[in-house]
C-alpha cells in the first residue's frame, strides 16, 4: 500500500487509517453493521453503528439519552439512583440543578496539619476520589477537575501537600463563580505562587513565569499579547509571598533537623509591598500604576479573553474542536454576564451543539472520569485506592499534571499503553467488586445507551456470565467515550 | 511512587480471582485477530522495499521545559557571562569540563565528556528558528512538527514513519519509551506507534484469553476515535508478544539506575526508558525511531541545584545506554540526539533561575556522530530584543542530516524543503 499524499482532512485520514488497520488485521471495513437491530442478551436492544461514514448512530433525539449524555459529561458518570433522579427531572431541570446547587465540601483532611505538608500525595489523591464517589454534588467535582487542569499546579514543585489540598478546596468553591474572582484566587493561591514562581518574583528582578502563563494558558491564549506585556505584567505582579505559618515544628528528616511550617487553617498568599513594584507599567495598551487586580482587569478588558475561556470549556464539554461560531456566541454571553461561569455553562449545555448528533461520543473520558464512572456503575465505593493508583498508566495522576498546560484531551488519552491500562483497571475493579454485581443488561442500556458496535454486541451476547458481560461493557470502546 | 509496584501485584493476584469466562464465540471472533502478528511480522522487512537501505536507529531525548544551553555547553572565557549571571556563572565556569579554550561541558557530564574524548559527541551550537516563541507549547510544537509557521500538524518523526517505514503498519518501528501518550514528534495519523511506559507491567492482566477478547472487541470501532482505539489495541498486543520474546533474549550489560536524587523530582524514568530502548534495539525487534523524555528543565528558580541534578541523571542514563549498546555490538547503529523547546535567558532572575530563552546547543551522541563543535558561537553581547541569544543554525538543518545522513530517508519530502547542510555524521548515508 502506498503512503497517501500528505493532505490533511482530519476525519478522512482517520478513516483511511481505519481501513488500513482493518485490512492489516484481516478484517474488511465492511465489518461495520448497517443500522441493524440486534438482540443483546434478550433484554437490551442494540443499535449498531451505521456504516455510512462509520459514525455512531446518535440517540440524542430522545430525552433520556440526552440526560445520560449530560450526566456522563458533567458528573463523572452516575449510579442508577442518580440517573433515575435526573431522568425524572428531565434535561432542562437537570441542567439547572447542576448549575445552581452549591458544592458540598469534602470532609476535612486530617493530614493537612502535617508540618510542611509532608504527607504522602496518595492520601490526598484518595481523599479526593473518595469524595468524587460519595458526593451528592458531582458536577462540582467535574468542575474542580476541569480547573485543576486549567489553573494547574503539581505537588512536586509546590513542595507542600497542604498547599495542594487548599488549592483543591479553593477550585471547588470558586468553580462556578466569575472569572475575575477566579483569576485573583488563582494568582494568590499558595501552591500556584510556588508552582509558577510568583512567590520569588520581586520588583528588582521579576520572574516572568506566572505573567506569561496567566495570559497564555489561564485567560487570553497565545497571540493576544506581546513579549513586552509579559515583562510588564511580571513587574506589576511582583510582591506576593506564601502565607505566614501559624507555628513551626522541628522535625528530624533522616540525619537532618528541619524547622517546618504548620498551618491551623487555610490561607491565601500575602502581598508584601517591599517586594512589589510601585512604578508605572505599560500593560496591554494602558500605562499607569497597576496592582494585581489592575492586571486582572486589563486582561478582562481584552476581547480575546471571553472566547478563549469559552473555547477551553467547549473543548472539554462539547467536542475537541468546537465551531468558532459557538465559542464566539458563548464568549459573548460570558462577557455580557461579567464573566459569570453559571451563565457560560448553562449556555453551553443548552446549546444545539451540545446535543447535536456529531457531539455524541465525540469526547474521550479522562482516566479519572472513566474510573469513577466504572465504580459508580458497579455500585462500588471501595475502589478509591485502586483508582488513585491506576491513573498513572493511563496518563493522569491527580495533583501531578504532565506540565503547566494541564492534561491534554481526547486523542492524547489513546495509546498502546493507556488502552491496556484501561482494560486492566476493569479486570481489577471487577475482581475487587464484592459479590453482587448489578445487571449487566442494565449497563448496556443505561451506560452504553443501547448503542454499541457489532463486535461489542457479539461478545456481550456470547459471554456466559454476568462478570464477563460487565467486563465487555466496561472495557468496550463505547464506555471509553462520552 | 512505590505504589506502582504494589498495584501491579494486586492486579495479577486479583485476576486469579476474577475468573472471567468468555463464551465459545469469543474464540471465533478472536480468530481473525490471531492472524495479526503475521501481518505485522512481514512489515519488519517492508522498509527495505521502500528504499530504506540501512538499519540505523535514532533515539531522541527530549529535555522538556527548556534546557539551559549556557549551562550545558559553558562559555569559559566570556566575562559578560558573569555580569549576566552573578549567582549562576561562577561555579559553572570554574567546574566545567573543558572541550577547548572557549567551551566546556557541564561538570555533571563526565560520561558524555569521555565519549567526547573518543570523538563520539557532536555539539551543534546556537540551534533555533526565526522569530522564536517563548511559549513552551508553541515551541514544543514547532520542534515536534519541524514547522515554525505552525501549519503542520504531524510530527517530523511521525511523517518519517508514515512516508518511509510504516506502510504495512509494523507497530514497533516507532516507540515512545517511558511515556503514556504518543509524543508529538512521532504523531501522524498514517503511522502506527507504540507507547510503553514500563515494560515490566506492560501487558493484559489475565493473559491470552483477555488479550484475544479485547482484540476482538476493538475491531472496526465506529466514530472519530475508532481507528485510534483499534490501532492502539492491535499495537499493544503485538508489542506484548514482541516483549515476551525480547525480554528473554536480553541481558543489560550496564548499570541503569533511576535511583537519583532530584530536588524537584522528575517523574520520568529516563534510565528505565533507555534500558527498554536498548532491549528493543539489541533484540532485533525492527525498531528505528525511539523517543524518551526527561522533564524538569523549566528552571525558573533555584537552577543551581536543580539543573545539576538533571545533568547528573542525563549523564548516568546516557552513559549506561551507550555502554550497553556497545557491549551488545550495536553502538555503531545508534545515534542519540537531545532536543529541548528552547534555551534559557542569558540573564538570571531573582529566583536564582532563568526565564525562557531561545537558541541553545543540541547534543548528538554515539558512534555515528563525528565529534566536534558545529554551528556558530552565540554572542552574549549581541542579544536580540528580548535579551536572548540569536540562533545561528536552523533546527531543521539538524533534522535534515539525521534523516538523510543517518536514516537514509527522503529529508526534503519529510521536511518540505532543504536546509543548510551540517555534516556532523562520520559516514552520512547520502555520501556513500
Amino acid at each position: 500500500m502506498a503512503a497517501s499524499p500528505p493532505t490533511r482532512k482530519g476525519i478522512t485520514r482517520r478513516q483511511a487509517l481505519s481501513a488500513a488497520v482493518a485490512a492489516g488485521v484481516g478484517v474488511g471495513a465492511a465489518r461495520l453493521l448497517t443500522g441493524a437491530l440486534q438482540n443483546l442478551n434478550r433484554t437490551a436492544t442494540v443499535v449498531a453503528s451505521s456504516s455510512s461514514g462509520g459514525d455512531w448512530v446518535s440517540p440524542l433525539g430522545s430525552e433520556s439519552a440526552r440526560v445520560m449524555h449530560l450526566l456522563r459529561r458533567t458528573t463523572l458518570g452516575y449510579t442508577p439512583a442518580q440517573l433515575d433522579s435526573a431522568l425524572s427531572d428531565g434535561f432542562g431541570r437537570t441542567v439547572d440543578r447542576l448549575i445552581e446547587t452549591h458544592p458540598v465540601e469534602p470532609p476535612a483532611l486530617p493530614e493537612a496539619s502535617t508540618p510542611g505538608g509532608r504527607f504522602p500525595v496518595g492520601q490526598l489523591q484518595q481523599w479526593w476520589i473518595d469524595h468524587m464517589l460519595a458526593t451528592p454534588t458531582p458536577f462540582a467535582e467535574r468542575m474542580t477537575l476541569f480547573w485543576h487542569g486549567h489553573f494547574t499546579s503539581d505537588y512536586r514543585k509546590a513542595g507542600d501537600n497542604t498547599f495542594m489540598y487548599w488549592q483543591n478546596l479553593t477550585w471547588r468553591r470558586m468553580g462556578m463563580t466569575d472569572l475575575r474572582s477566579m483569576l485573583m484566587r488563582a494568582t494568590t493561591d499558595p501552591a500556584m505562587l510556588r508552582y509558577l514562581d510568583l512567590a520569588t518574583s520581586v520588583a528588582s528582578n521579576p520572574n516572568e513565569n506566572y505573567s506569561r502563563e496567566l495570559m497564555e494558558l489561564f485567560s487570553m491564549g497565545p497571540g493576544n499579547y506581546s513579549e513586552e506585556d509579559v515583562r510588564q505584567g511580571a513587574l506589576a505582579l511582583t510582591g506576593w509571598q506564601p502565607p505566614r505559618p501559624d507555628s513551626f515544628e522541628t522535625v528530624t528528616v533522616g540525619v537532618k533537623t528541619r524547622r517546618l511550617p504548620v498551618y491551623d487553617s487555610q490561607k491565601s498568599g500575602v502581598f508584601n509591598p517591599r517586594r512589589g513594584y510601585a512604578g508605572q507599567v505599560t500593560f496591554l495598551g494602558q500605562t499607569g500604576r497597576l496592582d494585581t487586580e489592575g492586571v486582572v482587569d486589563r486582561i478582562l478588558a481584552q476581547p480575546a479573553t471571553a472566547p478563549f475561556i469559552a473555547s477551553r470549556v467547549a473543548q472539554q464539554f462539547i467536542n475537541g474542536s468546537p465551531p468558532a461560531s459557538l465559542t464566539a456566541s458563548l464568549g459573548d454571553a460570558f462577557r455580557r454576564s461579567r464573566y459569570d461561569m453559571r451563565t457560560l455553562m448553562k449556555a453551553l449545555f443548552t446549546s444545539e451543539d451540545f446535543k447535536a448528533a456529531n457531539s455524541y461520543r465525540s469526547l474521550v473520558k479522562s482516566p479519572t472520569e472513566f474510573m469513577v464512572h466504572t465504580a459508580r456503575a458497579l455500585g462500588d465505593a471501595h475502589l478509591s485506592k485502586l483508582i488513585a493508583t491506576s491513573g498513572a498508566g493511563m496518563g493522569q495522576i491527580l495533583f501531578d499534571p504532565p506540565d503547566v498546560g494541564g492534561w491534554p484531551n481526547n486523542e492524547s488519552w489513546i495509546s498502546s499503553n493507556t488502552v491496556v491500562e484501561r482494560v486492566n483497571f476493569v479486570t481489577s475493579a471487577l475482581a475487587q467488586s464484592a459479590g453482587n454485581l448489578p445487571s449487566a443488561a442494565y449497563a448496556a442500556t443505561h451506560h452504553l445507551d443501547g448503542v454499541v458496535g457489532a463486535q461489542t454486541a457479539a461478545l456481550f451476547n456470547q459471554a456466559t456470565d454476568e462478570k464477563t458481560r460487565w467486563f465487555i461493557a466496561l472495557a468496550s470502546p463505547e464506555f471509553q467515550l462520552k | 511512587m512505590t505504589d506502582e509496584i504494589g498495584i501491579n501485584q494486586l492486579k495479577r493476584r486479583d485476576f486469579l480471582r476474577a475468573g472471567l469466562v468468555f463464551g465459545a464465540g469469543a474464540a471465533g471472533l478472536a480468530a481473525g485477530y490471531a492472524a495479526v502478528p503475521d501481518a505485522f511480522a512481514r512489515a519488519v522487512y517492508a522498509a527495505k522495499q521502500e528504499g530504506i537501505t540501512n538499519d540505523n536507529v535514532l533515539v531522541m531525548i527530549q529535555l522538556a521545559g527548556g534546557n539551559d544551553g549556557l549551562r550545558t555547553l559553558v562559555p569559559l572565557a566570556d566575562p559578560v557571562l558573569h555580569d549576566l549571571r552573578p549567582k549562576l556563572a561562577g561555579s559553572m565556569v570554574s567546574q566545567a569540563l573543558p572541550l577547548n579554550k572557549g567551551y566546556g561541558l557541564n561538570h555533571n557530564l563526565p560520561g558524555i565528556k569521555s565519549l567526547w574524548d573518543k570523538g563520539k559527541v557532536a555539539i551543534v551550537q546556537g540551534v533555533g528558528y526565526p522569530n522564536p516563541t517563548f511559549s513552551h507549547f508553541e515551541s514544543i510544537r514547532i520542534w515536534e512538527t519541524g514547522d515554525p509557521t505552525r501549519r503542520q500538524l504531524d510530527g517530523w518523526l511521525g511523517r518519517t514513519l508514515a512516508q518511509a517505514y510504516d506502510s504495512n503498519g509494523h507497530p514497533l518501528t516507532g516507540c515512545a519509551c517511558g511515556a503514556t501518550d504518543v509524543p508529538g514528534a512521532l504523531r501522524d495519523l498514517q503511522a502506527t506507534m507504540t507507547v510503553i511506559e514500563n515494560q515490566k507491567t506492560f501487558g493484559f492482566t489475565g493473559g491470552s484469553e483477555v488479550e484475544a477478547a479485547v482484540g476482538a472487541l476493538y475491531k472496526g470501532t465506529p466514530g472519530i476515535y475508532g481507528a485510534l482505539f483499534d490501532t492502539a489495541i492491535a499495537t499493544a498486543t503485538e508489542t506484548v508478544a514482541t516483549l515476551r520474546t525480547s525480554s528473554a533474549g536480553y541481558q543489560p550489560m550496564a548499570d541503569y539506575t533511576d535511583n537519583v536524587q532530584l530536588v524537584y523530582s522528575s517523574k520520568n524514568q529516563l534510565a528505565a526508558a533507555l534500558q527498554l530502548a536498548a532491549e528493543l534495539i539489541v533484540t532485533g525487534t525492527g525498531v528505528k525511531l525511539l523517543h524518551v523524555t526527561l522533564g524538569g528543565f523549566d528552571t525558573h528558580y533555584t537552577e543551581l541545584s536543580r539543573h545539576d541534578d538533571l545533568m547528573v541523571y542525563l549523564d548516568s542514563a546516557v552513559s549506561a545506554f551507550y555502554k550497553d549498546l556497545a557491549a551488545h555490538g550495536k553502538a555503531e547503529k545508534v545515534l542519540i540526539a537531545t532536543w529541548s523547546e528552547f534555551g534559557r535567558r542569558p540573564k538570571e532572575n531573582a529566583s536564582g533561575g532563568t526565564d525562557h530563552g531561545a537558541a541553545a546547543p543540541l547534543l548528538l551522541i554515539g558512534d555515528p556522530a563525528k565529534g566536534g563543535l558545529y554551528g556558530d558561537e552565540p554572542s552574549l553581547t549581541a542579544l536580540d530584543g528580548t535579551g536572548n541569544l540569536k540562533y545561528a543554525v536552523d533546527f531543521r538543518s539538524v533534522y535534515q542530516e539525521i534523516l538523510s545522513g543517518h536514516l537514509g530517508a527522503d529529508s526534503k519530502g519529510i521536511l518540505g524543503a532543504s536546509f543548510d547542510s551540517l555534516r556532523f555524521l562520520r559516514s552520512p548515508a547520502g555520501a556513500a
